[in-house]
């Protein structure tokens, strides 16, 4: 038997024990971490329940979860209403203009967090937001009638940031609903709102419900809104609390670590509990890879109504933050638009940040890492999509759980994680590069894997044998048949990840050094330290890499697999 | 033929799918040589183990047990612990769902077999354009493979499995994705083609009539079993087993027991409730033993007065008689029984009316009743 030690077998295996290292091997250490009681590396360090303790015994915790929830759910709430109510109008109704609703949708998507959270204090600000100073101007109103700085503040920047995501999600799910179920019951003598409470609500229930877990996890550890604006508020929730275990002096690892404990349950929960609902899902699944064609509700007169909803909520959502932006990144000190400042407009702020060499360290250090993560993710989750969808190999199942467990991990606690990991075993590479590339490879595994196995799922299997029988070796298959077939999913999976790894901030924060900066936190140190123009003109460079990356990609994508 | 070469040989096959409880026997014990040059079908109902079988020779599934070779040389023995893969084989093989490779063109599918060995281009670019002639694609090279029809894709995939001159051909339901008149059509051409190149071929197919059509040599299998080998004509004809005589076109069954053997076991008698018949007797048959007898109802003959012989001879009414242009199809009533009868459409059969059937002894066969070998009872009488 030839079977061992060829190259498959050794692809295999080393791909298996690396996404078991990616993404075990930080959880074993902040378990561990967190029931030692002195920092890493400290002689005389022993195990304890001393960290739980503090944390636990602590009024403030207390505080801290019941704010978290508050602004995990309230996000959660306002984001699925809105991205619910644009992806039925786009996907389900005949209101006019609805080509334009992707784009505005996908706009907020591009821009980091941390520069969308940056947009809103500039608008809602008490003391310098626009819309503050704008409304009391018109109503000769004595103080700011919003304030960024407040609960209320934090879960509008956070919602209006995480809509694209649901508008997503519930679009393809509206896309995909047969609607000839829902004719069924239209035949079947029931009226429209019957149908609506009988038919498609529950076809549409799963699929609500997981959206609606997922955007409860992605607020629960959301950190730049809560960095910004929840810190200057005195609001602290789990991931900022964490970030300040660590940043005040001496960090305190042990506290910081059973903080992250606590947060890493609860998302768990959440995740488990959105994989069952998911798993029924499947079960039930209406989508057969047809293309239906949706039935499209004519809402009459009422469709100028939706028409101009929606353009009001990508008003505020799109334009608003857009335009502050770019204003702002145009003039010489932050002030409010006006005659005056518009004949001062300069490229000053431009030509500061080209000319800073750590903003060409950033620009750097972040186009490799997001590149390189990107590429790397993909093709590793490609050959563990291909283990789990399409070999009998033994464990299987536990790899496809391996790959997808850092998904559960908040940026803040992997963060976390891996200060421990590489303080601890002998690898140094600790404060390089290296270790953001490993930490961005276990945080965007879980992408990866849905995207690969999502399109390897596609590939029907006689494609792959036809080539065996053709003389091909396991990795001929691999490189000729099943890489250009699941480019599509590929290139989707590799264009987020590499959008997502650009704006990366809440575990990158925690494991950096000076060499090593990257983008967002240049951002985040160049708005701490009050330069507002700068960061603004470093956001807009930052999008413009990020569009140029994605428009590449789609277009090297479609040259070298079958166009979509 | 003077002397037999085997190109493929296939010694007590075993495979099972599924773990523990659910673990299921899919192939109980398969044997099976197939001559050099021969059309070889596996025929036999869903979920008999044809596509499995086939598989196994391709190396895509593994068996359990059992013994395989390719022109002489082992690719899978349980016993000796060879495993040849898939791409170490000398075959071809045509899929059910043809897998064309939606991002290469015509002639990089048809070409692959060679790129991945790096033979040079100007051999593959004559290679290709060979083998596309043989298979009638002159002119498509460049099309790229989704913009085909069925039928020529399907000719691309015959080219794929030939441009490396394997030794075997292996096809798997190649016509049950094209429609019911290019399937026709087909038939006749995957003979001609088959008979050109002169390619050991193995063809699985559900379709008796396509099996009929176009094979040397027709194995049947039902329940993980080979029943039955032979010619087209002999299975049909002569068949041995019940399965088959069932399985293989419209038959009638007649059952009772064996009287009488002629000492050349040529010819049998056997009592029935309808009286003594004559017929031909299979060879596993024996006096006192149960016996089923079967006829096609093209092999009934109707008389309308008494005839003179009176061997084989019954009596009965038409229940039903449907005019189909070339015949009509009757359903007659003899004791307690319908027999399903093909007369000659210039013969007029009038519902109610009283006939004389003449069962041919030479067509009719007598096969064991109790013969259940690898037979799913409830799967008879199809
Ligand atoms: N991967 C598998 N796992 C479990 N059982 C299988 C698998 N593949 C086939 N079987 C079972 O093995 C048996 C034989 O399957 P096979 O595909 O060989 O049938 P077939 O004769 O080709 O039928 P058909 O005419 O429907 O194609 C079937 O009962 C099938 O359910
Ligand atoms: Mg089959």
């Amino acid at each position: 038997m030839t079977r061992f030690l060829n190259s498959q077998t050794l692809i295999l295996i080393g791909c298996s024990l690396f996404v078991v290292y990616l993404a075990g091997i930080p959880l074993v250490m902040l378990l561990y971490g967190s029931i030692r009681s002195a920092p890493i590396g400290e002689p005389g360090a022993a195990y304890t329940i001393q960290n739980y303790v503090k944390a636990y015994f602590d009024r403030e915790f207390y505080l801290l979860f019941w704010n978290s929830l508050k602004f995990a759910l309230g996000s959660c709430a306002i984001s699925f209403l809105i991205g619910t109510y644009l992806a039925w109008i786009n996907e389900r109704t005949n209101t006019p203009f609805k080509k334009l609703f992707m784009v505005m949708s996908l706009i907020p998507f591009i821009i980091p967090g941390i520069l969308s959270t940056i947009a809103w204090i500039l608008l809602l600000s008490p003391k310098i937001g626009l819309i503050n100073l704008v409304v009391m101007g018109v109503f000769g109103l004595e103080s700011a009638p919003f304030s960024i700085y407040s609960m209320g503040g934090m879960v509008w920047a956070e919602a209006i940031h995480l809509y694209p995501l649901v508008f997503l999600l519930m679009a393809a799910a509206f896309r995909n609903m047969d609607t000839s179920l829902e004719e069924a019951a239209l035949t079947a003598g029931s009226s429209t709102f019957t149908t609506f409470r009988r038919v498609t609500l529950p076809l549409m229930r799963p699929a609500m419900f997981s959206v609606l877990l997922i955007m409860f996890i992605r607020s629960i550890e959301s950190f730049e809104v809560p960095a910004l604006v929840g810190v200057p508020a005195r609001i602290s929730v789990f991931t900022t609390k964490i970030f300040l275990a660590i940043h005040q002096f001496p960090s305190d690892f042990g506290l910081a670590g059973a903080y992250a404990v606590t947060l890493l349950a609860i998302s768990t929960a959440g995740v488990l509990f959105y994989q069952k609902i998911t798993r029924r899902e499947e079960r039930y699944a209406t989508v057969t890879g047809k293309g239906y064609r949706p039935r499209v509700i004519d809402l009459g007169p009422w469709k100028y109504v939706t028409c101009a909803s929606a353009f009001f909520i990508f008003l505020l959502a799109v334009i608003f933050p857009v335009f502050i932006l770019i204003w702002s990144s145009f003039i010489p000190y932050y002030g409010v638009p006006s005659m005056e400042l518009l004949e001062r407009v300069t490229l000053a702020n431009y030509h500061y940040i080209l000319n800073y060499p750590l903003a060409i360290t950033a620009f750097k250090n972040s186009f490799i890492l997001s590149v390189g993560s990107a590429t790397l993710v993909m093709l590793l989750t490609s050959v563990i999509a291909w283990i789990t969808v399409k070999s009998k190999v033994p464990g299987r199942a536990f790899l496809d759980n391996m790959t997808f467990i850092p998904i559960a991990m908040p940026g803040i606690v992997l963060g976390v994680s891996l200060i421990w990991v590489y303080l601890t075993l002998p690898i140094p590479i600790y404060g390089t590069m290296w270790v953001l590339l490993l930490a961005y490879l276990t945080k965007f595994m879980p992408y990866g894997i849905r995207a690969a196995s999502a399109s390897m799922i596609q590939i029907n299997r006689e494609l792959e044998e036809a080539s065996f029988a053709s003389g091909g070796t396991w990795l001929q298959t691999f490189t000729k048949v099943i890489l250009p077939l699941l480019m599509p999913g590929f290139v989707a999976g590799w264009i987020y990840i590499s959008i997502i790894a650009l704006r990366e901030l809440s575990t990158s924060i925690l494991l950096y050094s000076y060499s090593s900066t990257v983008l967002s936190i240049m951002a985040f140190d160049l708005w701490e330290g009050g330069q507002y123009t700068y960061v603004c003109a470093l956001g807009v460079l930052m999008v413009l890499l990020l569009v140029a990356m994605a428009f590449v990609a789609r277009k090297f994508g479609a040259k070298i697999g079958i166009a979509e | 033929m003077a002397e037999k070469r085997f190109m493929v040989q296939i010694q007590n096959l075993e495979k099972f799918f599924g773990e523990d409880r659910e673990r299921v026997h899919v192939l109980k014990g398969v044997s099976l040589d197939i001559p050099e040059g021969s059309l070889y079908t596996f025929l036999g109902p869903s979920g008999c183990g044809k596509t499995t079988t086939l598989r196994c020779v391709a190396g895509l599934e593994r068996p359990d047990g059992g013994k395989i070779s390719i022109d002489g040389k082992a690719v899978f023995s349980a016993g000796e612990r060879v495993y040849i893969p898939t791409n170490k084989r000398p075959i071809g093989m045509v899929f059910q769902s043809y897998a064309i490779w939606p991002h290469m063109t015509v002639s990089e599918n048809v070409a692959y077999p060679l790129t991945i060995q790096h033979r040079p281009k100007a051999e593959i670019k004559k290679r290709v354009g060979d083998v596309l002639k043989i298979v009638g694609l002159q002119g498509l090279e460049d099309r790229p493979a989704p913009k085909l029809s069925g039928g020529q894709q399907q000719r691309v995939a015959f080219a794929r499995a030939l441009i490396n001159e394997p030794k075997v051909m292996l096809l798997d339901e190649p016509l049950s994705n094209l429609d019911a008149k290019l399937r026709e059509q087909m038939r006749f051409e995957i003979k001609a083609l088959q008979r050109r190149v002169n390619i050991t071929t193995i063809y699985v197919t559900h379709d008796q009539g396509e099996a009929l059509a176009i094979s040397d040599q027709i194995a049947v299998m039902h329940g993980g079993k080979l029943i039955e080998i032979g010619t087209p004509h002999q299975l049909y004809s002569r068949p041995k087993r019940k399965f088959t005589a069932t399985f293989l076109g419209l038959t009638n069954l007649i059952e009772g027991k064996v009287t009488e053997l002629g000492g050349d076991s040529k010819s049998g008698r056997m009592e029935s409730s309808k009286g003594t018949l004559s017929f031909i007797p299979a060879p596993s048959l024996a006096k006192g033993q149960p016996v089923v007898m079967s006829i096609r109802p093209e092999h009934i003959e109707v008389i309308k007065q008494r005839p003179q012989v009176s061997e084989n001879v019954l009596e009965g009414t038409i229940k039903e008689a449907i005019f189909m242009g070339d015949a009509y199809h009757c359903q007659i009533a003899v004791g307690d029984q319908l027999l399903r009868v093909h007369t000659h459409p210039f013969l007029s059969m009038n519902i109610g009316e009283k006939v004389y059937l003449h069962l041919d002894p030479q067509s009719c066969n007598g096969l064991p009743a109790e013969d259940t070998e690898g037979v799913d009872e409830s799967m008879m009488g199809l």
